[in-house]
């Protein structure tokens, strides 16, 4: 008999504190500390990994080397060539950009981490980062690598941090076609195939597949002009109020292992300028993306919804007092 | 009471070893085969030493589980709690059991597990429903199980943990 009211008070016990954590997000605090202890079975789980990585390192040839040099060499070469071409065309853009009186183009800081466990749920897309609360990375922070963005910071423990990746089902990316700046959302696909769909594309807007998608900075995550995907097929059917488009992201979500979190420089948010909003036509679809993304966060949860709340004081925190500690983050990593 | 307290480290120790397989990445296709260590290392224990691993230890089991997945807190300890009580009123029958009749019934309690969890993680919205291929790893724990069984008992038995 008193093996059944223990059961049950443990049973009651796990309840409360479920509902603690998901409907009030009571215990942050008691997660974060937790977070300490748990750090451990992550670096040692992490420790076949760096092996593999170091034996690369140590048992690679003298001729592998000497070619993979001359690789870099090469495309470095091209990289900054291509760099050149882009400087001028930013000085012209933001010459453009002045006329117009917008703000300028968000050029955040940097910091590297590496990917050191992905979630065992293989329905929720979520990876852990070597970075947390000592390296100052926060809530909605956005997580790129070196093709493409990748997600953004979902929970902050104190050495780690989980991201949530843009293919998860519960992720919408507000993104734009780079060729005409057509305006959509993308959600991660409900499957496990790491794929994307754009929500609410009428039957009429102008979509390739092809076409890159960029981040549109719509909704204040994530920075204008990062790479998202690439539209794979545009399906429409005549029945059906909306197309059907999948898309691949450019990121290598399976595959990487090094990310870069970025660090907003607090030269204002987002660039949404006058005149990118007067036109009436981009304006419509500024407003359906916004009722959309508010009616998307009542049924996903109060998690999504918490997470906004968090992140935007996460971003104003770091508007107000972040960005030259940031930068010393950065130095102090590249140094490393 | 000194030999009580003595040789809790090897419970810890399996549990510890448990986490590390629990989460370490594997190969998305890996992923749905992945056996469920921690509850069946839970079983063991429990079937095993009734009166010194029961529900509490489940439940602190779970919480940590919870943390390393990232889960709400409490998820995972409420189905631990549940494994734990089932094999608590059956362990006498339990240790009677030939193996093949004991991976029958762990498979049906990592199921139940499985279940609960992907339930409470739908109703928490943390991920989303799907097809039931989240059940295939009650058929590889129960597969691993004779294994395992006998690798726990020899720790059990060498170390002499009662």
């Amino acid at each position: 008999m008193a093996l059944e009211y223990r059961a049950l008070a443990f049973l009651l016990l796990s309840v409360c504190m479920m509902f603690a954590d998901y409907r009030f997000g009571y215990l942050e605090k008691v997660r974060f500390g937790l977070g300490y202890a748990t750090t451990p079975v992550y670096w040692v789980a992490d420790i076949p990994t760096r092996v593999a990585f170091w034996i690369d390192d140590v048992l690679v040839s003298r001729t592998d080397l000497l070619e993979e040099n001359a690789q870099l060499r090469e495309e470095l070469l091209v990289a900054q060539q291509e760099l050149q071409l882009m400087e001028s065309l930013a000085s012209e853009n933001s010459r453009l950009l002045a006329l117009e009186k917008s703000t300028s183009v968000i050029q955040g800081d940097v910091l590297p981490a590496e990917i050191i466990n992905i979630s065992p749920d293989p329905y929720s897309k979520r990876v852990l980062i070597n970075k947390g609360a000592e390296d100052a990375v926060f809530v909605g922070q956005p997580v790129l690598d070196a093709n493409g963005l990748m997600g953004q910071v979902q929970e902050v423990l104190p050495y780690t941090s989980w991201v949530l990746l843009i293919t998860d089902a519960h992720h919408v990316t507000p993104v734009e076609v780079n060729r005409n700046g057509e305006r959509a959302l993308a959600r991660g696909t409900r499957s496990t195939a790491t794929e994307l769909e754009l929500e609410f594309v009428t039957q009429t807007q102008d979509m390739l597949a092809g076409d890159l998608l960029v981040s549109s900075g719509m909704g204040q995550r994530f920075p204008k002009n990062y790479p998202v995907a690439e539209i794979i097929s545009v399906y429409s059917d005549p029945g059906q109020d909306f197309a059907t488009i999948r898309a691949r992201p450019l990121a290598m979500m399976g595959s990487t292992r090094h990310v870069m979190l970025v660090f907003d420089d607090g030269e204002g948010s987002v660039p949404l300028s006058d005149g990118e909003a007067s036109a009436s036509e981009v304006s419509d679809d500024a407003v359906t993306g916004e009722s959309i993304s508010d009616e998307s966060d009542e049924p996903g949860g109060s998690e999504a919804a918490n997470m906004n709340d968090s992140g935007d004081s996460g971003a104003n925190h770091i508007d107000a007092s972040g960005p030259d500690l940031k930068r010393n983050e950065v130095s102090v990593e590249q140094a490393n | 009471m000194q030999q009580r307290s003595h040789a809790t480290w090897v419970i810890l120790l399996s549990f510890f070893m448990a986490y590390l397989l629990a989460i370490v990445p594997f190969p998305a296709w890996a992923m749905h085969y992945r056996p469920e260590w921690v509850p069946m290392v839970l079983i063991y224990w429990v079937m095993a030493l009734p009166h010194r691993v029961g529900i509490f230890w489940a439940w602190v089991a779970g919480v940590v589980l919870d943390i390393l997945e990232g889960s709400y807190l409490g998820l995972n300890a409420m189905a631990l709690v549940i494994v734990a009580y089932v094999t608590l009123s059956l362990h006498l029958r339990l240790r009677m059991f030939s193996s093949l009749q004991q991976s029958g019934l762990v498979f049906a309690l990592i199921g139940l597990n499985l279940v609960l969890c992907h339930w409470l993680q739908i109703a928490t919205g943390q991920t989303v429903a799907s097809n039931m291929l989240y059940l295939i790893a009650a058929l590889t724990s129960a597969v691993i199980w004779p294994s395992l069984f006998q690798l726990l008992r020899q720790l059990r038995r060498s170390f002499d943990v009662h």
